[in-house]
């Protein structure tokens, strides 16, 4: 069975949907609709479609397995009633959100107070748009997809500043500059992990960096880049030993104090989507994507959707990580953060580039048991 | 330490300014004191008696007069002495302790606005456990608890 | 960024109780501190006056929820000594064990909210899981997990359940590893270090001067413990050492109170196997007859009662969990109590918050806070 891409089946629904709402039309403007333009047209909305339900599903889920897993690191159930093992339970919490009322100070600024969540949410979206999941999933050929990616994930801290200082709000604030400046300090480590990964992929497109990794993933040469892009992604998810932004013990809520109902939903989505899109992008990078070492048995590989199965498989156990980590460790103080921000990760991440580029040069090492990969 | 050795140590110091020593308690001794020997005698105990932890400052309303009491420990002979005054109503003030104990702070500030005695050079006699502004002295004997009161407290930051 | 003066509460998650921390800032660093009492207030010590000596024994649940037996027992001891009555020996062994649990139950309970203020969350429900044993305890004596009215003056208002020694010796014996476990999430992270050492310091000099006691004073290198420089209730009789630290910081007062919990362990089993080998009476016996009669009328003719029993002054010192708390009872010849005037440990130590929160970052008051075991039932009463 040939291979089904995404834009094939968004297509092949959109056809559906247009024969059908010809079929009932007189023959003109049955011609009009079933046009390739008009089709190819619904296609590519329903492509946006499929990709925004799944993204926003995923987040749903991948709240759930937060909720799950950290409330049995706490020797406690988590959410149990709403839906079998409390699967609906952050349905029924969104729901709340979206049918309260959304209040804004007066004082507050109306045009960064609705634009900053609102953008913040955006952006995070427009990257789930462009990551690939498996190998139909495909948003087109563009060769800078990790670029892409990383620039619009770097947008946050601004709408982060401008939700917090429109707040109008002294705590806000706070917690918005110390966010902003995590956020900022972090984003260098990160960078510098992914040029080492780059660097041995040979390129900026997400589907060649998981195409390279089908001998060997990543995770075992860049092993040093692996921790300084988890614990760099940590910090820019602000989660926990990072999360003094938000760190309700001192600042309520941190930059979002003032927003209630669907602003706080926004906020609340946005950060578990930058938190899925974290996990996502260490799967791509180090994971091996949705590719499996080849000594695995072809019956794990082909049945159908099997790539979008062994992705989300990892995705989830990453996150799951990122929990783990959540559940153990005390947080970090937010100069302190920034102090080994400067004097530890970014040399740490200039050894692993240096590393990978060593491991180019030497084409790569046996005891890795790799081949040399045919693009470099 | 007993109280006999007590008061061996502060009647040539105070004189007249001392109304006895008496025992209470397993403590080294009640001592009563009229108030125009109190800094002197908190001094005195603080430095050459060692008592130098002030723990508790309280105030009673014997309606004619207030009674004002200190409690102070020792570490080095783990011991406790009770300090104790009277001040007469009309006229009801008192040396502060805080140059010599800093920990008299909040106590007189609390017996301040419960029992009523204003303790002169005290650095901040503000209300403590009642609001700004709050004109009765709860724990005066002529504070009936079963009466209503009426009164307009302004909030604390306007 | 200019300074301003932020209001840390009345209602906040981190500061643990209705107060107000006003504090004068300059971007991160702290330059002054203010804090606000008085939103608790509910004149404890004016209502005693109004009701009869048991009956106050309700109201020093409320004074420190969190440790409510100790206060009664600092009541209780002092009411005796100002009525003259002496308690059976085996009441001061039961009120012994209610102090200790009592202990035992308040600093899980300052060990789940500290480090769940420095962001570990799961010690939080770890320590909550193991004070419901304690709880369990409470409730099968005196009916109550948090407001227990348990003890009278002369006693204790009722005996043991039988099952009661071996319920304790198994919550005991659950209790001990469980310490090592939470010595392991905190000390053994160098992220906890990094937040805590060198935080909040109060050397043993300003400790003293500012009428600092208890697990502050103790991990300033000062060996003060009431239960054993004045020993009551039997303290005399059991083997323990005092839990001292000398950083005086943080880390200090947390290793401090992490020792108390395991040295009260160490009481409670002496104190349980006593229990099981002497039963007895757990009430005074020459209890004078009104003492027995709860609801003694208001006399119409004033505010006190025309009655005529033997005066006196009481004052009773116990080691509460949070530091030294005091009691003056004065005993005018009636059935309520002339004037009953209590010092509560937390009031002190946060008198002096100036001396140690002033010239550290706002991100460090949660650990600062959090070491001095703010409970402010008992700083307003």
């Amino acid at each position: 069975m040939g291979q089904a891409t995404l834009y094939s089946v968004s297509y092949w629904i959109s056809n559906l949907i247009a024969t059908a709402i010809g079929s009932i039309l007189p023959a003109g403007a049955r011609a009009a609709i079933t046009s390739s333009d008009v089709v190819t047209g619904f296609a590519v909305l329903i492509f946006a479609v499929i990709i925004l339900a799944a993204s926003m599903l995923n987040t749903i889920l991948l709240i759930w397995w937060e909720r799950k897993l950290l409330g049995r690191f706490m020797d406690r159930r988590g959410a149990m009633h709403v839906g079998y093992a409390g699967l609906l339970q952050n349905f029924a919490d969104g729901f709340k959100l979206f049918r309260k009322n959304t209040v804004k100070p007066r004082e507050a600024d109306p045009l960064g107070f609705y634009l900053g969540p609102t953008s913040y949410m955006v952006t995070s979206l427009a990257i789930c748009g462009i990551l690939p999941i498996s190998s139909g999933w495909d948003t087109g050929a563009l060769p800078l997809t990790l670029l892409l990616a990383l620039a619009i994930f770097s947008f946050a801290p601004l709408f982060i500043f401008i939700s917090a200082w429109s707040s109008n709000n002294k705590y806000s604030l706070m917690g918005g500059m110390r966010s902003a400046a995590q956020m900022i300090a972090y984003e260098v480590p990160l960078l510098l992990a992914v040029v080492a990964v780059v660097i041995v992929a040979g390129s900026f497109d997400l589907n060649t960096i998981v195409y390279e990794q089908q001998n060997y993933w990543f995770w075992g040469p860049l092993f040093v880049a692996l921790l300084v892009f988890v614990a760099a992604m940590l910090a820019e998810m602000e989660r926990i030993p990072f999360d003094l932004p938000e760190a309700e013990a001192e600042l309520v809520e941190g930059w979002n104090t003032e927003y209630g109902g669907m602003l706080f939903a926004f906020f609340m989505l946005s950060d578990y989507l930058r938190a899925l899109v974290g996990s996502i992008l260490v799967v791509l990078l180090f994971l091996g994507g949705w590719t499996l070492p080849t000594w695995v048995p072809g019956a794990a590989t082909s049945f159908p959707l099997a790539g979008i199965f062994w992705f989300m498989l990892k995705t989830y156990l990453v996150f799951g990580l990122f929990v783990w980590i959540r559940a153990s460790l005390p947080r970090v103080r937010t100069d302190q953060l920034l102090r080994v921000g400067w004097n530890r990760m970014i040399p740490l991440s200039l050894l692993s580039v240096f590393l990978a580029a060593l491991l180019v040069t030497a084409k790569c090492l046996p005891v890795f048991g790799c081949v040399p990969s045919p693009g470099i | 330490m007993q109280p006999d050795e007590l008061s061996r140590v502060l009647t040539p110091k105070l004189g007249e300014n001392l109304i006895g020593v008496e025992p209470f308690d397993g403590m080294a001794g009640r001592v009563r004191f009229r108030r125009e020997g109190a800094l002197e005698l908190f001094r005195i105990v603080r430095d050459e008696l060692t008592f130098t932890h002030l723990s508790m400052v309280g105030g009673i309303d014997w309606v004619d007069h207030r009674e004002v009491f200190y409690v102070v420990w020792s570490d080095s002979i783990r011991q406790y002495a009770l300090l104790s005054t009277d001040v007469p109503a009309a006229d009801a003030h008192l040396e502060s302790a805080t140059p010599v104990w800093p920990s008299a702070n909040w106590h007189e500030r609390e017996t301040w606005e419960l029992v009523d005695v204003t303790f002169d050079h005290h650095p901040d006699l503000r209300h403590l456990l009642t609001p700004d502004g709050y004109v009765f002295h709860p724990l005066l004997r002529s504070f009936k608890l079963h009466e209503p009161e009426e009164l307009e407290v302004k909030s604390r930051h306007v | 960024m200019s300074e301003m003066w932020i209001n840390m509460g009345p209602q906040h998650p981190m500061t643990h109780g209705l107060w107000n921390l006003r504090v004068r800032i300059d971007g991160e660093l702290i330059l002054d501190a203010d804090p606000e009492m008085g939103y608790l207030h509910r004149g404890i010590e004016k209502i005693s006056e109004d009701r009869h000596y048991n009956e106050v024994v309700t109201l020093m649940d409320r004074c420190c929820y969190v440790a409510g037996l100790a206060w009664e027992h600092l009541y209780v001891l002092a009411s005796e000594k100002a009525l003259h009555i002496t308690p059976p020996e085996r009441a001061e062994y039961i009120r012994m064990m209610c102090d200790e649990f009592q202990r035992i139950g308040s600093h899980i309970m300052w060990y789940a909210a500290f480090v769940q203020d420095i962001g570990l969350m799961s010690p939080f429900l770890y320590g909550m899981r193991d004070r419901d044993l304690v709880l369990d305890l409470f409730q099968s004596f005196s009916g109550a997990r948090m407001t227990y009215e348990y003890m009278r003056v002369g006693g204790v208002r009722s005996d043991l359940p039988p099952t009661f020694t071996g319920q304790a010796r198994k919550v005991l014996d659950w209790l001990e590893p469980r310490f090592r476990e939470y010595d392991q999430l905190c000390l053994g992270s160098a992220i906890f270090h990094k937040r805590c050492d060198n935080l909040g310091v109060l050397k043993a000099n300003d400790c003293v001067t500012h009428g600092i006691t208890g697990p502050m004073l103790r991990s300033a290198g000062v060996k003060r413990d009431l239960r054993k420089d004045r020993p009551y209730a039997r303290y005399d009789a059991v083997d323990f050492d005092v839990a001292v630290a000398d950083g005086a910081d943080v880390t200090g007062r947390y290793l401090v109170r992490m020792e108390e919990m395991r040295q009260s362990v160490r009481i409670l089993r002496q104190v349980v196997d006593w229990l099981e080998a002497h039963p007895g009476p757990v009430m005074a016996d020459q209890l004078p007859r009104w003492l027995g009669a709860p609801y003694a009328p208001v006399g119409r003719e004033g505010y006190l009662l025309k009655r005529n029993y033997a005066k006196g002054v009481g004052f009773s010192s116990v080691e509460e969990p949070h530091g030294e708390a005091q009691a003056y009872v004065v005993n005018e010849g009636t059935e309520h109590p002339y004037r009953v005037k209590f010092r509560s440990p937390v009031f002190a130590n946060l008198a002096a918050v100036r001396q140690y929160l002033v010239g550290y970052r706002v991100a460090d008051i949660p650990p600062i806070l959090g070491s001095v075991d703010v409970c402010v039932g008992e700083v307003d009463r």
